[in-house]
């Protein structure tokens, strides 16, 4: 067994609507190894993209710690919160979340300036990524002269420019159709069997029955945690 | 990030013209209205350095509510450390059309003053007044341009008696002799004529209308100024320290007038910057928490968004110093022909203009850029 490079421990969210508690995720722990490509389903308010938040700092949680490759992140301040986002986490959103100024390329260099990778590291790096993704020949188009699909890739490429540690994924696939669906599940499964980590939350069985590994969830606790038959 | 920064301004093409306009229209108001005071300003400089070596005598009652002698020059230039004293009558060129500005003005000295007078000014053609010089005149360079005048033409000269309850307009043509060059000083509207002729022209008897008093050398001007006003009787005394304070106080309130006019249509300019970015960063909301999101610092959203006001303030410098500095110039060149300029663009003026509308557009950004920068990555996500 690999060492782990996300550890969850005791993980709770509770938000006040008004003077009512209501407990987003209760005591939630697990471990995920390096090149693990895991999915977490679960209903709506199950508490799945409230712990994607938790790992990817978008938000703190009540209690608990997550662990990414051993480094406690929870208690980050709001000033180290950036650096361990740019350096562990890569982003993949369901609406894309490409900047419509600017082109495909300068997409995946953004996230690298961030880093102050030197400009013509970046570019390279860009490239070489975006040509990974099959996209070579849109390097210059701007999202919106990109399918769906394409955008996606976009924003995986843009994910991994910094070479995280872990990518997480929210609905990945909430915006495509089926067969790029398929074409995206597929090219997060071989970034997972070259090593990358990669977690994916999603409503679609279709998705998490591809993963290596499926966390169900059910208001806010983990109902299951299963290893896929056949992978 | 200068690229991106770029990028997000060219991107909103109509919004961004509107507000750097607004700025332009500000930094048009700093230009003009700037250069207005510095062109008053320099004039009075130009105009004391002229005549800065001499102390200033003037009827103690006031500057024209007395007379004042000829024969008190005499008695100035007995003061002990006075090398030379002499007396100036100064009247309008035509006192029934008075400029707003002062107009041009008819300046009777002794011809053999005019050197002490005018110091280094030279002539552009013709020569200087002599001794025994009648109806003769040498003008200066706005009013010969003014009047289309050269050596050899006629320039008439007017003066207002009042006799009982009437007044009489006398006029009568002087022969140019001389045209002085450009001295960016009063001397410019200046029409020199001989002091015994103003004198009977203007039936003044032998007064004049103050007397300049030049110190030996090595006197200190400030004690001979003193020394004069115990030395003589019913005088009061200037000493070139004196006069610039008195004129840079007036001068002070021009300025601020001006200035403050100018400021509040650039604070304006910069209430539509603020406006802009408050909408700009309002519409990437979601763009600044996946920036966020991407391990973007808070000092990064504040250098692209005060960067963007910053460039849209420097922009409307440029564009507003272009359209000031336009409209200056065309206005001095109709002036000119009218005898008179208005407005001096400075190297000072220009760097003033430039700083101040790129401080304006970063303070108006100021406020846009921390809203941004402030954002919850999470919330600003979920943003539509």
């Amino acid at each position: 067994m690999n060492e782990p490079i996300l550890r969850v421990r005791g993980l709770s969210k509770t938000y006040m609507q008004g003077k009512i508690p209501v407990h987003a995720l209760r005591d939630v722990s697990f471990d995920v190894s390096k090149g693990e490509f895991l999915s977490i389903v679960g209903p709506s308010g199950s508490g799945k993209s409230t712990f994607l938040s938790m790992i990817g700092l978008l938000d703190k949680p009540t209690n608990g710690s997550v662990f990414i490759d051993g480094i406690e992140v929870t208690g980050a301040t709001d000033s180290d919160a950036p650096r361990i986002r740019r350096e562990k986490i890569g982003f993949v959103f369901q609406h894309f979340n490409l900047i419509p100024t600017l082109s495909a390329l300068e997409n995946v260099d953004l996230a690298m300036r961030f880093a102050r990778v030197p400009k013509t590291r970046r570019k390279e790096r860009a490239i070489e990524l975006l040509n990974k993704m099959g996209l070579s020949d849109r390097i210059n188009h701007k999202p919106s002269e990109l399918s769906g699909g394409e955008q996606q890739r976009v924003a995986i490429a843009r994910a991994m420019a910094n070479k995280p540690a872990i990518i997480l994924a929210d609905e990945p696939t909430g915006e495509v159709d089926t067969k790029t669906r398929d074409m995206i599940v597929e090219l997060l499964r071989g970034l997972s069997e070259n090593g990358q980590t990669i977690l994916i939350v999603t409503h679609d069985t279709a998705v998490s029955s591809r993963t290596k590994r499926v966390i169900r969830m059910l208001d806010g606790m983990i109902e299951s945690d299963t290893k896929v038959e056949g992978y | 990030m200068f690229d991106i920064i770029f990028r997000n301004i060219t991107q909103r093409k109509l919004r961004t013209g509107l507000t750097v306009f607004g700025i332009a229209l500000g930094i048009f108001a700093v230009i003009v209205m700037g250069g207005m005071s510095e062109h008053f300003n320099q004039t009075f400089d130009k105009s004391i350095s002229l005549t800065a070596d001499k102390i200033r005598v003037f009827p103690e009652i006031g500057f024209g509510g007395g007379n004042l002698n000829d024969s008190k020059a005499r008695e100035v230039k007995r003061v002990a450390g006075v090398a030379d004293a002499y007396g100036v009558l100064q009247a309008a060129l035509d006192p029934e059309s008075l400029g707003f500005f002062g107009g041009d003005a008819v300046i009777g000295v002794e011809p053999e003053k005019f050197p002490s007078l005018l110091k280094d000014t030279k002539l552009e053609e013709g020569r200087f007044l002599a001794f025994g010089d009648g109806y003769r005149t040498v003008l200066g360079s706005s009013v010969a341009r003014e009047f289309n005048l050269k050596a050899g033409d006629e320039i008439q000269i007017k003066s207002k008696r009042v006799q009982r309850t009437s007044s009489i307009t006398h006029a009568r043509n002087f022969t140019v002799v001389g045209v002085m060059e450009y001295t960016g000083s009063f001397f410019d509207n200046g029409v020199l004529i001989p002091l015994n002729i103003a004198q009977k022209f203007y039936d003044r008897g032998d007064t004049v209308s103050f007397i300049l008093a030049v110190p030996d050398p090595n006197v200190d001007a400030e004690d001979l100024s003193k020394r004069i006003e115990l030395n003589v009787e019913k005088i009061k005394t200037f000493s070139p320290e004196q006069l610039r304070k008195q004129i840079e106080q007036s001068l002070i309130v021009f300025t601020l007038i001006t200035i403050s006019a100018a400021v509040l249509a650039a604070i304006i300019g910069g209430l539509s910057v603020m406006n802009t970015m408050l909408m700009s960063v309002s519409e990437r909301t979601k763009e600044f928490g996946l920036m966020k999101a991407l391990g973007a610092q808070t000092q990064d959203i504040l250098y692209m968004t005060m960067g963007e006001a910053a460039i849209m303030g420097v922009m409307g410098g440029i564009c507003g110093i272009i359209g000031g500095g336009a409209l200056v110039y065309y206005l001095n060149d109709f002036l000119a022909s009218k005898g008179t300029v208005l407005f001096t663009v400075t190297p000072r003026l220009l760097v003033i203009s430039i700083v101040f509308s790129t401080l304006l557009g970063v303070l108006s950004g100021l406020y846009p850029a921390y809203r941004a920068a402030k954002m919850s990555p999470m919330e600003a996500l979920r943003y539509e």
